[in-house]
Protein backbone atom coordinates (compact mmCIF):
# COMPACT_ATOMS: atom_id res chain seq x y z
CA UNK A 1 0.00 0.00 0.00
CA UNK A 2 1.26 3.54 -0.84
CA UNK A 3 0.87 5.07 2.20
CA UNK A 4 2.05 9.12 1.75
CA UNK A 5 2.86 11.17 -1.43
CA UNK A 6 6.52 10.89 0.04
CA UNK A 7 6.88 7.23 -0.88
CA UNK A 8 4.83 8.11 -3.59
CA UNK A 9 7.42 10.46 -5.23
CA UNK A 10 10.24 7.65 -4.45
CA UNK A 11 8.42 4.89 -5.30
CA UNK A 12 6.89 6.31 -8.77
CA UNK A 13 10.01 8.97 -9.52
CA UNK A 14 10.37 7.52 -12.60
CA UNK A 15 7.90 6.08 -13.75
CA UNK A 16 4.32 6.17 -14.85
CA UNK A 17 2.24 7.25 -12.17
CA UNK A 18 -1.01 5.37 -13.65
CA UNK A 19 1.03 2.02 -13.95
CA UNK A 20 2.32 2.59 -10.60
CA UNK A 21 -1.38 2.73 -8.68
CA UNK A 22 -2.63 -0.16 -10.87
CA UNK A 23 0.39 -2.45 -10.02
CA UNK A 24 -0.34 -1.49 -6.36
CA UNK A 25 -4.20 -2.10 -6.68
CA UNK A 26 -3.28 -4.91 -8.25
CA UNK A 27 -0.86 -6.28 -5.57
CA UNK A 28 -2.99 -5.07 -2.67
CA UNK A 29 -6.85 -6.44 -4.31
CA UNK A 30 -5.98 -8.72 -6.82
CA UNK A 31 -8.12 -6.49 -9.17
CA UNK A 32 -5.90 -7.00 -12.80
CA UNK A 33 -4.97 -3.76 -14.19
CA UNK A 34 -7.29 -4.08 -17.24
CA UNK A 35 -10.37 -4.37 -15.12
CA UNK A 36 -9.33 -0.84 -13.05
CA UNK A 37 -9.24 0.32 -16.89
CA UNK A 38 -12.41 -0.68 -17.94
CA UNK A 39 -14.31 0.03 -14.91
CA UNK A 40 -12.24 3.96 -15.49
CA UNK A 41 -13.23 4.06 -19.04
CA UNK A 42 -17.30 3.55 -17.92
CA UNK A 43 -16.88 6.16 -15.37
CA UNK A 44 -15.18 8.18 -17.91
CA UNK A 45 -18.22 7.58 -20.37
CA UNK A 46 -20.94 7.87 -17.83
CA UNK A 47 -18.87 11.24 -16.97
CA UNK A 48 -19.30 12.32 -20.58
CA UNK A 49 -23.02 11.35 -20.64
CA UNK A 50 -23.58 13.14 -18.07
CA UNK A 51 -22.11 16.63 -18.90
CA UNK A 52 -23.70 16.21 -22.60
CA UNK A 53 -27.29 15.61 -20.74
CA UNK A 54 -26.46 18.65 -18.40
CA UNK A 55 -25.96 21.43 -20.83
CA UNK A 56 -29.28 21.33 -21.39
CA UNK A 57 -30.00 22.96 -17.76
CA UNK A 58 -33.22 21.74 -16.05
CA UNK A 59 -34.76 22.36 -12.50
CA UNK A 60 -32.68 21.60 -9.49
CA UNK A 61 -34.90 19.31 -6.64
CA UNK A 62 -34.96 22.59 -4.51
CA UNK A 63 -35.32 25.05 -7.37
CA UNK A 64 -32.36 27.17 -6.48
CA UNK A 65 -30.45 26.27 -9.14
CA UNK A 66 -30.55 24.40 -12.61
CA UNK A 67 -29.73 26.97 -15.67
CA UNK A 68 -26.12 27.82 -15.17
CA UNK A 69 -24.90 25.18 -17.60
CA UNK A 70 -27.40 26.33 -20.17
CA UNK A 71 -26.72 30.04 -19.59
CA UNK A 72 -22.88 29.59 -20.18
CA UNK A 73 -23.07 27.55 -22.76
CA UNK A 74 -25.14 29.88 -24.56
CA UNK A 75 -22.78 32.57 -24.44
CA UNK A 76 -20.27 30.46 -25.23
CA UNK A 77 -21.78 29.18 -28.21
CA UNK A 78 -22.99 32.76 -29.69
CA UNK A 79 -19.22 34.21 -28.66
CA UNK A 80 -20.29 36.11 -25.86
CA UNK A 81 -17.63 34.97 -23.34
CA UNK A 82 -14.43 36.43 -22.81
CA UNK A 83 -12.24 33.70 -21.10
CA UNK A 84 -10.59 31.11 -23.20
CA UNK A 85 -12.09 27.91 -24.59
CA UNK A 86 -10.55 25.18 -21.64
CA UNK A 87 -11.31 27.95 -18.77
CA UNK A 88 -14.92 28.20 -19.86
CA UNK A 89 -15.12 24.13 -20.79
CA UNK A 90 -13.77 23.07 -17.67
CA UNK A 91 -16.53 25.27 -15.91
CA UNK A 92 -19.33 24.12 -18.24
CA UNK A 93 -18.61 20.80 -17.82
CA UNK A 94 -18.52 21.16 -14.22
CA UNK A 95 -21.67 22.90 -13.86
CA UNK A 96 -23.31 20.25 -16.34
CA UNK A 97 -22.37 17.37 -13.92
CA UNK A 98 -23.66 19.25 -10.76
CA UNK A 99 -27.19 20.02 -13.10
CA UNK A 100 -27.45 16.59 -13.24
CA UNK A 101 -26.46 15.77 -9.74
CA UNK A 102 -28.90 18.47 -8.19
CA UNK A 103 -31.82 16.97 -10.18
CA UNK A 104 -30.97 13.40 -8.91
CA UNK A 105 -29.29 11.96 -12.44
CA UNK A 106 -26.66 9.09 -12.40
CA UNK A 107 -23.14 10.39 -11.94
CA UNK A 108 -20.05 9.84 -11.06
CA UNK A 109 -18.65 10.43 -7.26
CA UNK A 110 -15.10 11.81 -7.79
CA UNK A 111 -14.47 11.48 -5.03
CA UNK A 112 -18.02 12.90 -4.11
CA UNK A 113 -21.15 13.77 -5.15
CA UNK A 114 -21.39 17.39 -3.61
CA UNK A 115 -17.51 18.03 -5.57
CA UNK A 116 -18.41 15.46 -8.47
CA UNK A 117 -18.35 18.31 -10.97
CA UNK A 118 -14.60 19.21 -10.50
CA UNK A 119 -12.39 16.51 -11.81
CA UNK A 120 -14.74 15.79 -14.86
CA UNK A 121 -14.95 19.47 -15.66
CA UNK A 122 -10.94 19.80 -15.82
CA UNK A 123 -9.98 16.56 -17.45
CA UNK A 124 -13.12 16.42 -19.84
CA UNK A 125 -12.18 19.85 -20.68
CA UNK A 126 -8.82 19.12 -21.37
CA UNK A 127 -9.18 16.50 -23.65
CA UNK A 128 -11.48 18.36 -26.25
CA UNK A 129 -9.21 21.19 -26.10
CA UNK A 130 -5.56 19.54 -26.12
CA UNK A 131 -7.19 16.45 -28.59
CA UNK A 132 -5.90 13.95 -25.65
CA UNK A 133 -6.44 10.44 -26.66
CA UNK A 134 -9.21 9.33 -24.13
CA UNK A 135 -7.18 6.10 -23.17
CA UNK A 136 -4.98 8.76 -21.91
CA UNK A 137 -8.23 10.27 -19.54
CA UNK A 138 -8.80 7.05 -18.40
CA UNK A 139 -5.34 6.80 -17.42
CA UNK A 140 -5.36 10.61 -15.60
CA UNK A 141 -8.52 9.13 -13.60
CA UNK A 142 -6.57 6.46 -12.36
CA UNK A 143 -4.16 9.12 -11.02
CA UNK A 144 -6.88 11.10 -9.44
CA UNK A 145 -8.19 8.13 -7.88
CA UNK A 146 -5.39 7.29 -6.65
CA UNK A 147 -4.07 10.53 -4.92
CA UNK A 148 -7.62 10.54 -3.49
CA UNK A 149 -7.11 7.06 -2.39
CA UNK A 150 -3.55 8.44 -0.13
CA UNK A 151 -5.29 11.31 0.66
CA UNK A 152 -8.69 9.45 2.00
CA UNK A 153 -5.97 7.06 4.29
CA UNK A 154 -5.57 10.49 6.97
CA UNK A 155 -8.90 12.06 6.20
CA UNK A 156 -12.58 11.47 5.66
CA UNK A 157 -13.71 12.48 2.10
CA UNK A 158 -16.90 14.56 3.76
CA UNK A 159 -18.07 17.62 3.90
CA UNK A 160 -19.90 16.74 6.93
CA UNK A 161 -16.49 15.64 8.37
CA UNK A 162 -14.42 18.83 7.52
CA UNK A 163 -15.71 21.21 5.40
CA UNK A 164 -15.43 21.86 1.79
CA UNK A 165 -11.96 21.61 1.64
CA UNK A 166 -12.43 17.59 2.15
CA UNK A 167 -14.72 17.69 -1.11
CA UNK A 168 -14.15 20.32 -3.16
CA UNK A 169 -10.85 20.92 -2.46
CA UNK A 170 -9.67 17.10 -2.42
CA UNK A 171 -11.76 16.89 -6.26
CA UNK A 172 -9.78 19.76 -7.46
CA UNK A 173 -6.45 18.93 -5.83
CA UNK A 174 -6.94 14.75 -7.52
CA UNK A 175 -7.49 16.79 -10.87
CA UNK A 176 -4.81 18.81 -10.61
CA UNK A 177 -2.53 15.61 -10.48
CA UNK A 178 -4.53 13.96 -12.92
CA UNK A 179 -4.24 17.07 -15.20
CA UNK A 180 -0.04 17.25 -14.96
CA UNK A 181 -0.16 13.59 -15.91
CA UNK A 182 -2.62 14.17 -19.21
CA UNK A 183 -0.18 17.27 -20.47
CA UNK A 184 2.74 14.87 -19.97
CA UNK A 185 4.24 16.01 -16.31
CA UNK A 186 6.27 13.44 -14.15
CA UNK A 187 4.98 12.43 -10.62
CA UNK A 188 7.37 15.36 -9.00
CA UNK A 189 4.82 17.59 -10.93
CA UNK A 190 1.50 15.69 -10.19
CA UNK A 191 2.09 15.78 -6.85
CA UNK A 192 2.89 19.34 -6.71
CA UNK A 193 0.21 19.79 -9.11
CA UNK A 194 -2.05 18.32 -6.19
CA UNK A 195 -0.40 19.66 -3.30
CA UNK A 196 -0.52 23.58 -4.69
CA UNK A 197 -4.63 23.02 -5.27
CA UNK A 198 -5.15 21.51 -2.45
CA UNK A 199 -3.13 23.95 -0.04
CA UNK A 200 -5.01 26.74 -1.42
CA UNK A 201 -8.45 25.42 -0.42
CA UNK A 202 -8.00 24.90 3.39
CA UNK A 203 -10.50 26.15 5.31
CA UNK A 204 -13.54 25.90 2.91
CA UNK A 205 -16.51 25.42 5.22
CA UNK A 206 -19.04 23.44 4.05
CA UNK A 207 -22.31 25.66 4.86
CA UNK A 208 -24.76 24.59 2.10
CA UNK A 209 -28.24 26.44 2.02
CA UNK A 210 -31.32 24.54 3.34
CA UNK A 211 -28.99 21.24 3.54
CA UNK A 212 -29.17 21.03 -0.11
CA UNK A 213 -26.32 20.24 -2.56
CA UNK A 214 -27.17 22.81 -4.76
CA UNK A 215 -26.04 26.62 -3.37
CA UNK A 216 -23.00 26.85 -3.44
CA UNK A 217 -22.05 23.36 -4.27
CA UNK A 218 -22.91 23.77 -8.01
CA UNK A 219 -20.76 27.03 -9.13
CA UNK A 220 -18.25 26.23 -6.83
CA UNK A 221 -17.50 23.10 -8.71
CA UNK A 222 -16.84 25.24 -11.70
CA UNK A 223 -14.86 27.73 -9.73
CA UNK A 224 -12.64 25.37 -8.10
CA UNK A 225 -12.63 23.03 -11.67
CA UNK A 226 -10.47 26.41 -12.86
CA UNK A 227 -8.84 26.53 -9.76
CA UNK A 228 -7.15 23.05 -10.05
CA UNK A 229 -6.60 23.72 -14.07
CA UNK A 230 -4.27 27.01 -13.01
CA UNK A 231 -2.57 24.55 -9.93
CA UNK A 232 -1.50 22.14 -12.89
CA UNK A 233 -0.16 24.56 -14.96
CA UNK A 234 2.28 26.13 -12.06
CA UNK A 235 3.15 22.84 -11.08
CA UNK A 236 4.34 22.06 -15.20
CA UNK A 237 5.59 25.97 -14.88
CA UNK A 238 8.37 24.23 -12.76
CA UNK A 239 6.52 25.73 -9.75
CA UNK A 240 6.42 23.39 -6.36
CA UNK A 241 4.44 23.81 -3.17
CA UNK A 242 6.60 25.06 -0.51
CA UNK A 243 4.82 22.68 2.19
CA UNK A 244 5.37 19.20 1.21
CA UNK A 245 1.56 17.24 0.08
CA UNK A 246 1.63 15.08 3.60
CA UNK A 247 1.74 18.04 5.84
CA UNK A 248 -0.71 20.08 3.89
CA UNK A 249 -3.39 16.88 4.01
CA UNK A 250 -2.56 16.94 7.89
CA UNK A 251 -3.08 20.35 7.87
CA UNK A 252 -6.76 19.51 6.23
CA UNK A 253 -7.63 17.47 9.16
CA UNK A 254 -6.50 19.71 11.79
CA UNK A 255 -8.62 22.46 10.09
CA UNK A 256 -11.32 20.13 9.42
CA UNK A 257 -11.75 19.43 13.31
CA UNK A 258 -11.32 22.80 14.54
CA UNK A 259 -13.92 24.30 12.48
CA UNK A 260 -17.31 24.55 14.28
CA UNK A 261 -20.05 21.95 13.81
CA UNK A 262 -22.59 24.96 12.07
CA UNK A 263 -19.86 25.07 9.36
CA UNK A 264 -19.52 20.93 8.22
CA UNK A 265 -22.64 20.40 6.15
CA UNK A 266 -25.36 20.98 8.76
CA UNK A 267 -26.98 23.66 7.33
CA UNK A 268 -26.12 25.70 10.44
CA UNK A 269 -23.81 28.56 9.74
CA UNK A 270 -22.43 29.99 7.04
CA UNK A 271 -24.19 30.77 3.86
CA UNK A 272 -27.14 28.83 5.17
CA UNK A 273 -27.80 31.28 7.90
CA UNK A 274 -27.78 34.66 6.13
CA UNK A 275 -31.08 36.09 5.53
CA UNK A 276 -31.84 34.71 1.55
CA UNK A 277 -30.21 31.54 3.19
CA UNK A 278 -32.43 31.42 6.06
CA UNK A 279 -35.85 32.50 4.07
CA UNK A 280 -34.53 30.23 1.66
CA UNK A 281 -34.13 27.23 4.34
CA UNK A 282 -37.76 28.45 5.77
CA UNK A 283 -39.40 28.26 2.76
CA UNK A 284 -37.74 24.43 1.92
CA UNK A 285 -39.10 23.44 5.35
CA UNK A 286 -42.51 24.74 5.32
CA UNK A 287 -42.35 23.03 1.96
CA UNK A 288 -41.77 19.61 2.84
CA UNK A 289 -44.15 19.89 5.81
CA UNK A 290 -47.14 20.73 3.24
CA UNK A 291 -45.88 17.82 0.77
CA UNK A 292 -46.47 15.33 4.15
CA UNK A 293 -49.25 16.70 5.03
CA UNK A 294 -50.63 16.10 1.76
CA UNK A 295 -49.26 12.36 1.57
CA UNK A 296 -51.12 11.49 4.87
CA UNK A 297 -54.30 13.58 3.99
CA UNK A 298 -53.98 11.19 0.48
CA UNK A 299 -53.12 7.87 2.73
CA UNK A 300 -56.10 8.38 5.30
CA UNK A 301 -58.46 9.35 1.87
CA UNK A 302 -57.34 5.87 0.25
CA UNK A 303 -58.00 3.98 3.51
CA UNK A 304 -61.07 5.56 4.17
CA UNK A 305 -62.08 4.51 0.54
CA UNK A 306 -61.78 1.25 1.04
CA UNK A 307 -62.93 0.87 4.60
CA UNK A 308 -66.58 1.98 3.08
CA UNK A 309 -65.84 0.07 0.03
CA UNK A 310 -65.75 -3.27 2.17
CA UNK A 311 -68.50 -2.84 3.85
CA UNK A 312 -70.56 -1.97 0.63
CA UNK A 313 -69.30 -5.09 -0.43
CA UNK B 1 -12.48 7.07 -7.72
CA UNK B 2 -16.28 6.96 -6.94
CA UNK B 3 -19.12 5.11 -7.51
CA UNK B 4 -21.35 5.58 -10.43
CA UNK B 5 -24.34 7.08 -8.50
CA UNK B 6 -27.46 8.36 -8.18
CA UNK B 7 -27.06 12.27 -6.76
CA UNK B 8 -26.91 14.69 -4.59
CA UNK B 9 -24.69 13.37 -2.18
CA UNK B 10 -21.86 10.55 -2.02
CA UNK B 11 -22.17 10.48 2.04
CA UNK B 12 -26.04 11.10 1.69
CA UNK B 13 -27.14 9.08 -1.27
CA UNK B 14 -24.67 6.41 -2.55
CA UNK B 15 -23.40 5.58 1.33
CA UNK B 16 -26.70 5.52 3.02
CA UNK B 17 -28.00 3.39 0.20
CA UNK B 18 -25.26 0.89 0.81
CA UNK B 19 -25.84 0.77 4.35
CA UNK B 20 -29.53 0.50 3.77
CA UNK B 21 -28.77 -2.33 1.76
CA UNK B 22 -26.15 -4.24 4.41
CA UNK B 23 -29.28 -4.24 6.56
CA UNK B 24 -31.31 -6.19 3.76
CA UNK B 25 -28.18 -8.56 3.45
CA UNK B 26 -27.72 -9.13 6.56
CA UNK B 27 -31.24 -10.04 7.45
CA UNK B 28 -31.68 -11.95 3.89
CA UNK B 29 -35.33 -11.90 3.48
CA UNK B 30 -38.20 -9.29 2.18
CA UNK B 31 -38.52 -6.76 4.68
CA UNK B 32 -42.02 -5.78 5.96
CA UNK B 33 -40.73 -3.00 8.30
CA UNK B 34 -37.47 -0.63 8.24
CA UNK B 35 -36.71 1.97 10.81
CA UNK B 36 -33.92 4.63 10.92
CA UNK B 37 -32.55 6.04 13.66
CA UNK B 38 -30.71 9.24 12.35
CA UNK B 39 -27.51 11.01 14.38
CA UNK B 40 -28.71 14.52 14.79
CA UNK B 41 -26.16 15.81 12.02
CA UNK B 42 -27.54 13.46 9.76
CA UNK B 43 -31.12 13.95 11.07
CA UNK B 44 -30.62 17.47 10.10
CA UNK B 45 -29.82 17.29 6.16
CA UNK B 46 -30.72 14.08 4.95
CA UNK B 47 -34.14 14.96 3.17
CA UNK B 48 -32.12 17.85 1.50
CA UNK B 49 -29.79 15.41 0.17
CA UNK B 50 -32.52 12.24 -0.51
CA UNK B 51 -30.84 10.30 1.91
CA UNK B 52 -34.58 9.08 3.07
CA UNK B 53 -34.86 7.61 -0.83
CA UNK B 54 -31.59 5.99 -0.74
CA UNK B 55 -31.48 4.40 2.87
CA UNK B 56 -35.10 3.07 2.06
CA UNK B 57 -33.44 2.06 -1.66
CA UNK B 58 -30.38 0.50 -0.63
CA UNK B 59 -32.66 -1.56 2.59
CA UNK B 60 -35.38 -2.81 -0.46
CA UNK B 61 -32.64 -4.24 -2.57
CA UNK B 62 -31.78 -1.52 -5.33
CA UNK B 63 -28.03 -0.70 -5.80
CA UNK B 64 -26.86 2.81 -5.83
CA UNK B 65 -26.85 3.64 -9.24
CA UNK B 66 -30.02 2.37 -9.79
CA UNK B 67 -32.55 5.48 -11.02
CA UNK B 68 -35.57 3.97 -9.43
CA UNK B 69 -33.58 4.88 -6.18
CA UNK B 70 -35.60 8.81 -6.00
CA UNK B 71 -38.70 6.67 -6.07
CA UNK B 72 -37.58 4.60 -3.66
CA UNK B 73 -40.46 5.49 -0.90
CA UNK B 74 -43.08 4.97 -3.19
CA UNK B 75 -41.85 1.77 -4.50
CA UNK B 76 -41.59 0.55 -0.28
CA UNK B 77 -45.24 1.68 -0.26
CA UNK B 78 -46.20 -0.06 -2.99
CA UNK B 79 -44.72 -3.15 -1.95
CA UNK B 80 -46.01 -2.85 1.48
CA UNK B 81 -42.50 -2.34 3.58
CA UNK B 82 -43.45 0.24 6.14
CA UNK B 83 -40.72 2.71 7.01
CA UNK B 84 -39.86 5.03 9.96
CA UNK B 85 -37.53 7.79 10.52
CA UNK B 86 -36.52 9.03 14.38
CA UNK B 87 -33.49 11.34 15.62
CA UNK B 88 -31.19 9.22 17.98
CA UNK B 89 -28.15 10.87 19.04
CA UNK B 90 -25.75 7.83 18.27
CA UNK B 91 -22.66 8.85 20.81
CA UNK B 92 -19.16 10.10 19.92
CA UNK B 93 -19.28 8.81 16.37
CA UNK B 94 -19.28 9.92 12.40
CA UNK B 95 -22.11 12.45 11.91
CA UNK B 96 -23.36 10.82 9.34
CA UNK B 97 -23.95 7.75 11.28
CA UNK B 98 -27.48 5.96 11.61
CA UNK B 99 -28.63 2.74 13.33
CA UNK B 100 -30.98 0.57 11.20
CA UNK B 101 -33.52 -2.05 12.73
CA UNK B 102 -35.35 -4.22 9.44
CA UNK B 103 -37.53 -7.10 10.09
CA UNK B 104 -39.05 -9.35 7.64
CA UNK B 105 -41.32 -12.46 8.26
CA UNK B 106 -38.93 -14.63 10.24
CA UNK B 107 -36.05 -12.20 11.39
CA UNK B 108 -34.50 -9.44 12.29
CA UNK B 109 -31.93 -7.93 12.50
CA UNK B 110 -29.82 -4.28 13.12
CA UNK B 111 -27.05 -2.74 12.36
CA UNK B 112 -24.85 0.94 12.96
CA UNK B 113 -23.09 2.40 10.56
CA UNK B 114 -21.52 5.51 8.85
CA UNK B 115 -21.31 7.01 6.11
CA UNK B 116 -18.01 8.57 6.01
CA UNK B 117 -17.55 9.97 1.94
CA UNK B 118 -17.11 9.09 -1.36
CA UNK B 119 -20.08 6.44 -0.87
CA UNK B 120 -17.29 4.56 2.20
CA UNK B 121 -19.51 2.80 4.57
CA UNK B 122 -18.49 1.52 8.12
CA UNK B 123 -20.53 -0.47 9.64
CA UNK B 124 -19.24 -0.83 13.49
CA UNK B 125 -22.59 -3.14 14.78
CA UNK B 126 -23.81 -5.89 13.64
CA UNK B 127 -27.23 -7.70 15.56
CA UNK B 128 -25.27 -5.38 18.65
CA UNK B 129 -22.25 -7.05 18.57
CA UNK B 130 -18.99 -4.76 17.58
CA UNK B 131 -17.87 -5.24 13.97
CA UNK B 132 -15.95 -3.12 11.54
CA UNK B 133 -17.55 -3.71 7.64
CA UNK B 134 -17.25 -2.13 5.23
CA UNK B 135 -19.27 -3.83 2.53
CA UNK B 136 -15.50 -3.53 -0.18
CA UNK B 137 -15.07 -7.45 0.20
CA UNK B 138 -16.37 -10.73 0.47
CA UNK B 139 -17.48 -11.44 3.87
CA UNK B 140 -18.23 -14.43 6.64
CA UNK B 141 -20.58 -12.97 9.19
CA UNK B 142 -20.88 -15.86 12.31
CA UNK B 143 -23.12 -15.93 15.32
CA UNK B 144 -22.38 -18.70 17.34
CA UNK B 145 -21.98 -19.82 21.40
CA UNK B 146 -19.17 -18.92 22.69
CA UNK B 147 -16.63 -21.85 23.18
CA UNK B 148 -13.02 -22.98 23.02
CA UNK B 149 -12.02 -23.89 19.43
CA UNK B 150 -14.56 -21.90 17.17
CA UNK B 151 -12.31 -20.24 15.41
CA UNK B 152 -10.00 -22.98 14.77
CA UNK B 153 -13.11 -25.22 13.29
CA UNK B 154 -13.73 -22.19 11.16
CA UNK B 155 -10.65 -21.26 9.32
CA UNK B 156 -10.40 -25.12 8.97
CA UNK B 157 -12.49 -25.05 6.58
CA UNK B 158 -11.89 -21.91 4.64
CA UNK B 159 -7.93 -23.21 4.65
CA UNK B 160 -9.66 -26.43 2.57
CA UNK B 161 -11.05 -24.15 0.59
CA UNK B 162 -8.00 -22.68 -0.41
CA UNK B 163 -9.20 -19.14 0.74
CA UNK B 164 -7.06 -16.88 2.07
CA UNK B 165 -8.37 -14.61 4.84
CA UNK B 166 -7.79 -10.85 4.94
CA UNK B 167 -8.52 -10.13 8.35
CA UNK B 168 -10.80 -11.82 11.04
CA UNK B 169 -12.47 -10.33 14.47
CA UNK B 170 -14.41 -11.87 17.13
CA UNK B 171 -16.70 -10.25 19.54
CA UNK B 172 -18.89 -11.46 22.91
CA UNK B 173 -21.14 -10.41 24.85
CA UNK B 174 -20.21 -12.14 27.30
CA UNK B 175 -17.72 -15.59 28.44
CA UNK B 176 -19.44 -18.44 27.30
CA UNK B 177 -22.97 -16.67 25.47
CA UNK B 178 -23.35 -15.16 22.80
CA UNK B 179 -20.66 -14.47 20.20
CA UNK B 180 -19.53 -12.98 16.69
CA UNK B 181 -17.32 -13.24 14.13
CA UNK B 182 -16.37 -11.57 11.00
CA UNK B 183 -13.88 -12.77 8.54
CA UNK B 184 -13.27 -10.88 5.67
CA UNK B 185 -11.77 -13.20 2.63
CA UNK B 186 -10.62 -12.49 -0.90
CA UNK B 187 -12.53 -14.92 -2.73
CA UNK B 188 -16.22 -15.74 -2.86
CA UNK B 189 -17.00 -18.81 -0.30
CA UNK B 190 -18.79 -21.92 -1.82
CA UNK B 191 -22.16 -22.85 -1.15
CA UNK B 192 -21.37 -26.30 0.98
CA UNK B 193 -18.05 -24.55 2.66
CA UNK B 194 -20.87 -22.28 3.93
CA UNK B 195 -23.46 -24.71 5.00
CA UNK B 196 -20.74 -27.05 6.44
CA UNK B 197 -19.56 -23.71 8.39
CA UNK B 198 -23.58 -23.79 9.55
CA UNK B 199 -23.35 -27.16 10.82
CA UNK B 200 -20.50 -26.72 13.31
CA UNK B 201 -21.52 -27.03 17.36
CA UNK B 202 -23.11 -24.22 18.33
CA UNK B 203 -23.22 -22.10 15.15
CA UNK B 204 -26.62 -20.39 15.66
CA UNK B 205 -26.56 -18.34 12.07
CA UNK B 206 -23.79 -18.24 9.24
CA UNK B 207 -24.15 -15.66 6.64
CA UNK B 208 -21.85 -14.96 3.75
CA UNK B 209 -22.03 -11.76 2.08
CA UNK B 210 -20.32 -10.75 -1.22
CA UNK B 211 -19.39 -7.19 -1.61
CA UNK B 212 -21.96 -4.70 -0.98
CA UNK B 213 -22.33 -2.61 -4.82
Amino acid sequence: MIESFKQLEQLASDRDLAEVFLETDEQEHGIPGDQILEALRKRRQVMRECVERGKGGGTSMGKLVGNEAKLLNEAFRSGKTFLDPLTIKAELYALSVMGENSRMGVIVAAPTAGAGGVVPGMLLALEEERHIDTERTVRALVVAGGIGSIIALSANISGAAGGCQNEVGVASSMGAGAVAYMMGGNTHQSIHAAALALKNTLGLVCDPVGGLVEVPCVKRNALFAVHGLTAAQLAMAGVDSVIPMDEIVEAMVRIGRALPRGLKETAEGGLATTLTGCEIGQRLKDEANQRRAERAAERERVAKERKSGSTLS
Amino acid sequence: MGPVMVGPSSSHTAGTARLGRVAREILDEDPTTVRFFLNPPLAATYRGHGSDFALVGGAIGLNVDDPRIPEALRIAEQIGVEVEFHDEDLGDVHPNTVRIEIEGKGRKAEIVGSSIGGGVIEVFKINGFQARFKGDSPTLLLFYRDRPGMISEVTKIIAQEAINIASLSCSRKQRGKDAFMQIDVDSPISEEALARIGAIKEMKDARYLDRIP
